[in-house]
């Protein structure tokens, strides 16, 4: 990992096109602005991983183990099922 | 005439318009998908599915949030809350997306819960920016070979 240090008001540039300025450090947070083309996907890493899980999410889970889970998250919660509706 | 909707797990089922849950932007990786039905069948409770509108395919296995973590702190991003209408907080429910591997147990993606306006049936994938939840919350069900 590139480690540079900038003060509010300083840019770094990556590539040709890129562009990561620190706008504002308030406290643990920092503020930055972000100029690059618009085909250019920005994202905070959180969204990413989320869309990465969505996609597994999205697939089809085996019949059995959304039972055994079903299962599982009853007896957890103490929703435990009468014999005739099982 | 009643609306009807091919799914991915119950076949075509019936469905009312204010029964369709709509998500202002989609979600991560899947943008285009806006509508959903929210499908609780009593024989697969706690689960629930969320079912696209729009896609057939497209479906996700979820629960409430208090089902998985039952102290899970909700936080909410001004810009997510915005997108569903600034509901006030009794008027939100709170679930997890989970996701399936034939290795390990389940996961929960705890660091981004759906939060649903109960009142305007909006609803969000709401990251959080701080990483006090995992997106891979392991729940039970270990899976069955």
């Amino acid at each position: 990992v590139l480690v540079i240090r900038r003060r509010a008001g300083e840019t770094v540039v990556i590539g040709n096109d890129v562009e990561i300025e620190v706008l504002e450090i308030c406290g643990s947070h920092v503020k930055m602005g972000i100029r690059a083309p618009s085909q250019v996907l920005i994202l905070r890493k959180e969204v990413q991983l989320t869309g990465a899980e969505n996609r597994i999410a999205s697939q089809l889970p085996r019949p059995l183990h959304l039972e055994a889970l079903r299962d599982g998250l009853r007896n957890a919660s103490g929703l435990r099922l009468s014999n005739e509706s099982r | 005439l009643v609306p009807r909707l091919k799914t991915r797990d119950f076949g075509e089922i019936d469905y009312s318009e204010d029964s369709v849950i709509e998500f202002p932007h989609g979600l991560p990786a899947f943008e285009n998908e806006r509508r959903f039905l929210m499908i609780q069948p009593p024989s697969m409770a706690p689960l629930i599915f969320l079912q696209s509108a729009q896609t057939p395919s497209i479906a996700f296995t979820a629960v409430p949030v208090a089902t998985v973590e039952p102290g899970y702190d909700v936080s909410v991003l001004p810009e997510d809350l915005e997108a569903i209408g600034c509901p006030s907080p009794d008027q939100v429910a709170a679930f997890v997306i989970l996701a399936f591997s034939d290795e390990g147990p389940a996961t929960a993606n705890l660091l981004a819960p759906i939060i649903v306006n109960a009142a305007s049936r909006r609803a969000v994938q709401a990251v959080r920016s701080d990483s006090r939840y995992s997106h891979r919350h392991a729940i039970g069900g270990v899976p069955c070979s």
